[in-house]
């Protein structure tokens, strides 16, 4: 349990010291792969430890995206008031969106969160008066904590990964709790959890409620980071971006979606500046990881520290894989 | 009055249009249960072929409406063939990763060859003309997607429930198993069915582009519309892909002769009310979860 | 727990990689509030970044802006003030939030000393506070949104192309001398539609037509029947309407396909028969008359010049977006030249870029100085068939077209 501390310990002094060691560029890139990491872990407490998969995530973040943006706007741009209206909101549209949910399960349960997502999405589309339409939200102010703008990307960023560490241990303790091994259960083997007398909708219910609540959070954090707010972070492109950061890390683990959206983040910010077939580079990687790395960036990694350790021979996870993937 | 009927044959036309669409994608998650997110980019590769063939080599858009499809086949069969088999045993999410990965390679690879201007194929001379139905003009070639939609959905229909095949089929949908047991090469059975949902895929290329144009990023769009008549149909069901495609045509029509700006609103919440109130859709089996 | 000793292993790693580039954060955190942190390229070498859709929808758009725009840095050998010009193209997808990471990616990666591009209106709203705030001199060369000369003005933001306002207002008073009193409207539902079709209706009843009918069809909407349905039973002289790209086409297509062209006159903006999409329309386009800001057809020195050079170099025929991109490097170059190569000041940027005036391919070019919005003409132009193809053929000329910047 100690190791625990000690690693919460390094990566602190990590994001403490960063913004000496590398540009205001680097920090811009940090800050976003914090949030989208944030954003991706969100959507894992529902696909990767309870097993529903929803190509709808995005009505949360957009949600939590225009509720600070509009309280900022005509309320006032305290952070604390922003990130809380941006969290009651989001909670309440989780709430209404999974009651509805709850009814189906696989497949139905992916397009239900899409159509619901899509109607959220016409409605911020259509409400030109209050999210500027196609235009986009812009003109926000920036946020103020204590009393303190926070106008410098550095204390952004500061804010954001302090944030960020706050959340991530949450989720973590989150997902060790009983609550969190009946989500597990659920994912495993619902009818067994249901024989066994749990009222696994409950779970399920409060899991999307938490999820989408975590959306919103990270939404809002990304109105702080660009001021601006557009209607595709509402879209399904949006959805299905974050589902593949999830997929791609590692669904079902904690690391996995935060090594996912660095991924993603710094693929295509990387590649779109040599050529604008990103795409194609990207639609392959995704290819590659289905056919060779089936269990996401996690799995390599595993993969690597067990070898590490062992020296020599393909270790117990590559075995695995291969298996699955002949 | 008239009005009424128009915007109804309107309906209906804009309806057999998503068959089209929409057929090969239902035929292949009904029966394969692989979600497959490249079936619009083999729409659009069915499309840029025959634009290619139109235009350039043949000036011929019956000779494209035969050998677009086949190009298209011949692209559903390498897919199933060398990336999709690897992943039956890996699940439906493995599969949605790749066949989206794969959309994003197509999207790529089409821009690169025909570039991203806006494009059109023309009809040809025979069905060009207009007709004139209580007193309003319609496209002729419209009334023929009509007859094309209800050709395909009949032929369809006719494979599945009076043919040896139909009967493998089915029973591969309830057991799959079982028909290893009867001595049936599986593979063959799901190398086939997702060729012919690349068939058909390219083949509503062809005979969609006429009206909804070539242009960057439709195949999302086209995969969108396919989705959501899929699943306000049901799973595995011709008759439901059908029905809900008359029903989303009509619907969406009257939506924007009624209320123009919500007619996107009115879409999803059509396919959100049909999967709360029958999840399986409306004429939809009860598939099993994998 | 091995895992979380990879785990850290990790940031530390992706730490590194960032740290990379040289200048921490820190020391720019701490000199932001100086102006001139900006201009610190190199002492021969001017950077200009554009931000540009390469990908998604509007990428033809900003393939011909680019092409426009290397068009004319070559013809001055990509020098200007007797310093080498290097262009720095960054990709947006027409994605706002992209498009934020592109530009601050040119802002403090490359050092840019100016910007420019910008397709999408949306782009250039998300851009805007990021580009006020770091006092880079930014020339939007197609985005036509109003407010970005209006209410989002800003002291470093100045626009070459269009406004909406421009674009509707030019056809009111000519619509409702030349096709009638009574019009029907029907314009992409998205602000930029719905911005052009208004300030249409504003001119057109200031003339003392009346709008019978409107409605706004979703963007890439693909079945217009409904819509055409309802719009033939009215009684309207004609159809004023705003599509671009693939919806123009159908929207085009379908007007005649479903009767309506032989009841109405269709009337619209320059991107309802634009250079690129009439090949794809066919002959439905004959007969629409569009209001514009330039055509290929337009008979001037400049614009024969323009043309020959571009046909030469791309064997292909320049778009409305090839002359934004040419009008903007000459803007560009011209801003340079005045300062004699000096671009660290972005004040004295602006206030050379304001002054550039020329005779562009479009007509006479210059900067209106309240607003930072262009004053140009404005064309009527009518579509003509001419040896087996559709050809626009300018029929009137409206001077000097000022927005009124509120």
């Amino acid at each position: 349990m100690k190791n625990v501390y000690l690693q919460f310990a390094i990566v602190l002094l990590l994001f403490a010291a960063a913004p000496f060691f590398i540009s205001s560029f680097h920090i811009t890139l940090l800050t976003e792969i914090l949030i989208l990491a944030i954003f991706a872990l969100s959507l894992n407490v529902i696909v990767g430890y309870t097993g529903m998969v929803s190509l709808g995530h995005a009505a949360f973040f957009g949600t939590g995206a225009y509720a600070a943006g509009i309280i900022a706007q005509h309320v006032s741009a305290n952070m604390l008031f922003t990130l809380f209206g941006a969290v009651i909101i989001s909670v309440l549209l989780a709430g209404l969106i999974g009651l509805f949910c709850m009814k189906v399960s696989g497949f139905y349960f992916l397009m239900l969160t899409l159509a619901f997502s899509q109607m959220v999405y016409s409605f911020v589309y259509q409400s030109t008066e209050w999210t500027g339409g196609s235009n986009g939200l812009s003109g926000i102010p920036r946020p103020v904590l204590f009393g303190w703008e926070i106008s410098n990307m550095v204390w952004l960023f500061y804010v954001i990964a302090a944030l960020f560490m706050l959340l991530y241990a949450g989720l973590r303790i989150l997902v060790g709790s009983p609550f969190g091994k009946i989500l597990v259960g659920i994912r495993e083997n619902e009818t067994r959890l249901k024989s066994m007398g749990y009222n696994t909708n409950i779970y399920k219910y409060l899991a999307f409620v938490i999820s989408g609540a975590l959306g919103g959070v990270s939404g809002s954090l990304y109105t702080y980071f660009n001021g601006f707010i557009a209607p595709s972070d509402v879209y399904w492109t949006m959805s299905g971006t974050v589902l593949i950061m999830v997929l791609i890390g590692g669904s079902g683990t904690m690391i996995g979606p935060v090594l996912g959206a660095a991924m993603i983040v710094l693929l295509e910010t990387t590649i779109a500046s040599y050529t604008d077939m990103w795409m194609l580079i990207l639609g392959s990687v995704f290819i590659l990881f289905v056919i060779f790395f089936p269990s996401g960036l996690y799995g390599i990694w595993q993969d690597l520290s067990v070898r590490f350790q062992k020296r020599g021979g393909p270790s117990e996870v590559t075995k695995l894989n291969k298996k699955r993937a002949s | 009055m008239e009005i009424i009927i128009a915007q109804l044959i309107n309906g209906v036309s804009y309806g057999m249009l998503l068959f089209v669409i929409t057929c090969g994608l239902a035929l292949v998650f009904g029966i394969l249960g692989v979600l497959n997110l490249a079936h619009g980019s083999l729409y659009m590769i069915g499309s840029y072929v025959a634009y290619s063939l139109t235009t350039t080599f043949t000036q011929s858009f019956w000779t494209a409406l035969i050998v677009a499809p086949l190009a298209v086949a011949v692209i559903a069969l390498v897919i199933e063939r060398t990336l999709l088999r690897v992943t039956y045993q890996l699940g439906h999410l493995s599969q949605v990763l790749l066949t989206f990965g794969l959309a994003y390679v197509f999207h790529d690879l089409t821009k690169w060859i025909w570039g991203s201007n806006v494009l059109s194929i023309r009809v040809p001379d025979l069905l060009s003309g207009s007709v004139t139905i209580v007193g309003q003009t319609f496209p002729l070639y419209r009334l023929v997607v009509i007859g094309v939609g209800i050709i395909i959905a009949a032929g369809l229909w006719w494979i599945q429930n009076k043919t040896r095949w139909g009967a493998i089929i089915r029973a591969g949908l309830s057991d799959r198993e079982m028909i290893g047991a009867l001595g049936v090469n599986i593979n063959l059975v799901f190398t086939t069915i997702f060729v012919l949902g690349g068939i058909l895929a390219g083949f509503g290329g062809v005979v969609a582009s006429p009206i909804l144009g070539l242009y960057p990023d439709m195949e999302f769009q086209t995969l969108i519309l396919a989705l959501i008549v899929l699943v306000i149909g049901g799973l595995g069901s011709i008759a439901g892909t059908f029905t809900a495609s008359v029903l989303v045509g009509v619907l969406e029509t009257f939506g924007r002769y009624l209320f123009p700006e919500l007619s996107m609103f009115l879409i999803f919440g059509l396919m959100a009310m049909i999967l709360v109130w029958r999840p399986s859709g409306l004429l939809g089996k009860q598939v099993v979860e994998g | 727990m091995k895992k979380s000793v990879v785990m850290s292993l990790c940031v530390v790693a992706l730490l590194l990689m960032l740290s990379a580039c040289g200048n921490s954060a820190m020391n720019q955190a701490g000199g932001s509030d100086e102006g001139e942190g900006n201009g610190s390229s190199s002492d021969d070498t001017i950077k200009i970044g554009t931000i540009l859709p390469f990908s998604g929808v509007y990428a033809s758009l900003g393939k011909d802006l680019s092409a426009g725009m290397k068009l004319y840095f070559e013809s001055v050998d990509w020098k200007a003030g007797g310093k080498k010009i290097e262009l720095i193209e960054e990709d947006t997808a027409a994605d706002p939030q992209e498009a934020l990471r592109r530009t601050r990616k040119l802002m403090d990666q490359d050092q840019v000393d100016m910007l420019t591009g910008a397709v999408s209106t949306a782009v250039a709203y998300a851009i805007r506070d990021e580009v006020n705030s770091n006092q880079l001199p930014y020339l939007a060369s197609h985005a036509g949104g109003n407010d970005l000369t209006r209410g989002e003005r800003s002291d470093y933001i100045w626009r070459s192309s269009f406004s909406s306002w421009q674009l509707g207002n030019s056809m009111g008073q000519w619509a409702y001398e030349n096709v009638g009193d009574q019009i029907y409207v029907a314009a992409a539902d998205y602000a930029f539609g719905k911005e052009v079709s208004a300030a249409f209706m504003e001119a057109y009843r200031a003339a003392g037509g009346e709008v019978v009918g409107e409605v706004y069809p979703p963007l890439g909407n693909n079945d217009y029947a409904s819509y055409l349905t309802t719009i033939a039973d009215s009684e309207a002289d004609g159809v004023y309407a705003f599509f671009a790209g693939s919806d123009a086409v159908r929207f085009v297509q379908q007007f005649e396909e479903y009767g309506l062209k032989e009841k109405f006159d269709l009337l619209g903006s320059g991107w309802l028969v634009s250079e690129d999409l009439r090949e794809s329309i066919g002959s439905a386009a004959e007969g629409i008359y569009a209001a514009s800001f330039w055509d290929y057809n337009l008979e001037n020195e400049q614009n024969q010049k323009f043309v020959e050079a571009y046909e030469a170099a791309y064997d292909r025929r320049p778009t409305v977006e090839s002359l934004e991109g040419y009008d903007a490097a000459r803007i560009i170059v011209e801003t340079i030249e005045a300062l004699d190569g000096d671009v660290s000041d972005p004040d004295k940027v602006i206030e050379a870029m304001s002054a550039v005036e020329f005779d562009s391919p479009r007509g006479p070019f210059a900067f209106d100085q309240e607003t930072h919005h262009v004053i140009q003409n404005m064309y009527i132009l009518e579509t003509v068939t001419e040896n087996g193809r559709t050809e626009n053929k300018v029929i009137e000329k409206i001077e000097g077209v000022q927005d009124p910047g509120e």
